[in-house]
């Protein structure tokens, strides 16, 4: 039997945040699709009220006609992918441990918060506090980010192609051609994102925090 | 044996010739050096990791603990101080080495990693800007010391025939050739009068001793050179040995090779005989 990516399409416009954390490859592993309907998202709701499902290949997730109403996407996964067709809502990403997300559209706030490892790319823009107390990884911002972006960043890599208003305790370190985004540009071609076109290795860096060791950066590149 | 590949890239072919002949620099023989290194050869930008040019070098020991620890002191000194060059795996294996997982400590604190699909590697902060590389290579199973020897009427004949046996066998992949040139004049025998040396000059084959010792050489040799040869499996050996000596054979008669020969010391050194003329009657 030929796989297809297991997809979640939204069904109506919500009026409500709806918590999508149990919405991962790790999570869904193992559950038939009768099991994945009944699952309970957000007080009672269950995933057979707001989505229409299909497909088989748990670890290749879609969310189509999704809106910023979606939070809590990609919570703790730590395989697969998810790939986002719309916008997405607050913490996206948040305490990742591996997988990649792809947001075709613009995501809320909290990108990739805790996240450990794995990739986060986003083709429009992210709300505030991108990247907070990130541990390790990869998340890119195609379009703009809200304020506080990298807030208590501990190490990982913020790409943006916008300069963002940015706190005092991320610290400006010049302009630098970066032998290692060769490699991540390269994986990035594997991708259906903005990114993939890049080719650019100049980027201005900021690294940050300082205030929880500054070993993380945020890299300015020009597309 | 042991081996290891690990792929150098810079700028430009210069600079990774720089860092590559200072790691594969005193790495002849195992006996004296550790490990027996060489380049394998050049890579296009399409064939490295980060796109830049760069060079294949396959590295030897005798066992993997002296190949791990070769390997890191020669990555420390000698492609981690060479302008932007940058280090990669070059083989996939089970079992895998350190290649840059201890060298990150020169970046005192400021080394930062990043895991790029299912590969780390480890940016190092020095003064050109960043030192890329890759945290671990794989450790393959491998064979070294093949070799045949070139007898020829005089000295210039036989370099003339070793350099065009060794342009013949650099087109190969998985094989170096690890003496200056690829080329060795002092092939040994094993075991001395003098009780510490386990190797002396091969006499037998040595021209100046021909009324001396129990010699291999007929009146009109004068010169002998040997190319030794390490190769990943067996046959990757065996057809670098072909192609030198097939490279040699047609030079014909004027090219003052009169046999070629080869080390086998009794059979009893190692478990893997190259039987010249089975290596050629394949082709």
């Amino acid at each position: 039997m030929s796989k297809s990516a297991l997809t979640f399409t939204l069904k109506k416009n919500l009026t409500f945040k709806v918590d999508c954390s149990p919405l991962t490859p790790d999570k869904l592993t193992g559950m038939s699709l009768d099991k994945i309907l009944e699952t309970t998202l957000t007080n009672s709701i269950k995933v057979i009220d707001l989505f229409k499902i299909s497909g088989n290949n748990y670890e290749d997730i879609i969310f189509k006609k999704s809106t910023s109403k979606l939070d809590n996407i990609g919570h703790k996964m730590s395989r697969g992918s998810i790939t986002i067709e719309g916008d997405c809502g607050d913490f996206l990403g948040a305490n990742m441990h591996g997988g990649h997300i792809i947001c075709n559209g613009n995501a809320g706030n909290r990108v990739g918060d805790q996240m450990r490892r794995g990739l986060i790319l986003i083709d429009g823009n992210a709300g505030d506090y991108c990247g907070s107390r990130m541990i390790a990884g990869n998340i890119g911002i195609f379009g703009k980010a809200g304020n506080y972006t990298g807030f208590a960043m501990k190490r990982g890599t913020i790409l943006l192609t916008e300069n963002p208003k940015l706190h005092a305790t991320i610290q400006d370190c010049g302009t630098h051609n970066l032998p290692f985004l060769a490699l991540l540009f390269q994986n990035f071609k594997t991708l259906s994102t903005k990114f993939n076109h890049i080719k650019n290795q100049r980027v201005q860096r900021f690294a940050g925090d300082l205030a929880c060791d500054g070993n993380g950066e945020i890299l300015i590149i020009s597309p | 044996m042991r081996a290891t590949r690990v792929i150098i890239t810079a700028l430009n072919l210069k600079w990774a010739y720089h860092a590559a002949n200072a790691m594969t620099g005193f790495a002849t023989s195992v006996i004296g050096c550790g490990v027996e290194a060489g380049i394998e050869r050049e890579l296009s930008i399409d064939k490295t990791p980060d796109g830049r040019p760069g060079l294949s070098v396959l590295m030897f020991a005798m066992g993997s603990k002296v190949l791990m620890q070769q390997l890191e002191t020669r990555m420390g000194q000698c492609v981690l101080t060479c302008p932007t060059a940058a280090a990669f795996a070059g083989i996939a294996s089970e079992d895998n080495i350190n290649l840059g997982k201890h060298l990150r400590y020169f970046g005192d604190g400021f080394q930062t990693s990043k895991l790029i699909g299912e590969k780390r590697y480890w940016r190092i902060p020095v003064m050109d800007g960043e030192f890329l590389v890759q945290e671990s290579t794989g450790m393959v199973r491998a064979i070294g010391g093949g070799n045949f020897l070139i007898l020829a009427t005089n000295q210039t004949k036989a370099l003339e025939a070793a350099e065009i046996a060794i342009k013949a066998m650099k087109q190969l992949p998985n094989v170096i050739m690890p003496f200056p040139g690829g080329v060795v004049r002092s092939g040994s025998k094993v075991g001395s009068k003098y009780p510490k040396m386990f190797a002396s000059t091969n006499d037998a084959f040595c021209p100046t001793l021909k009324g001396l010792v129990n010699t291999e050489l007929s009146d009109d040799i004068e010169s002998v050179l040997e190319i030794v040869i390490d190769g990943l499996t067996f046959n990757d050996v065996s057809n670098a040995m072909c192609a030198g000596i097939l490279a040699i054979c047609g030079l014909g008669e004027s090219g003052g090779v009169k046999r070629i020969s080869a080390g086998n010391y009794g059979g009893k050194l190692g478990p893997h005989h190259f039987k010249l003329r089975e290596i050629l009657a394949k082709k």
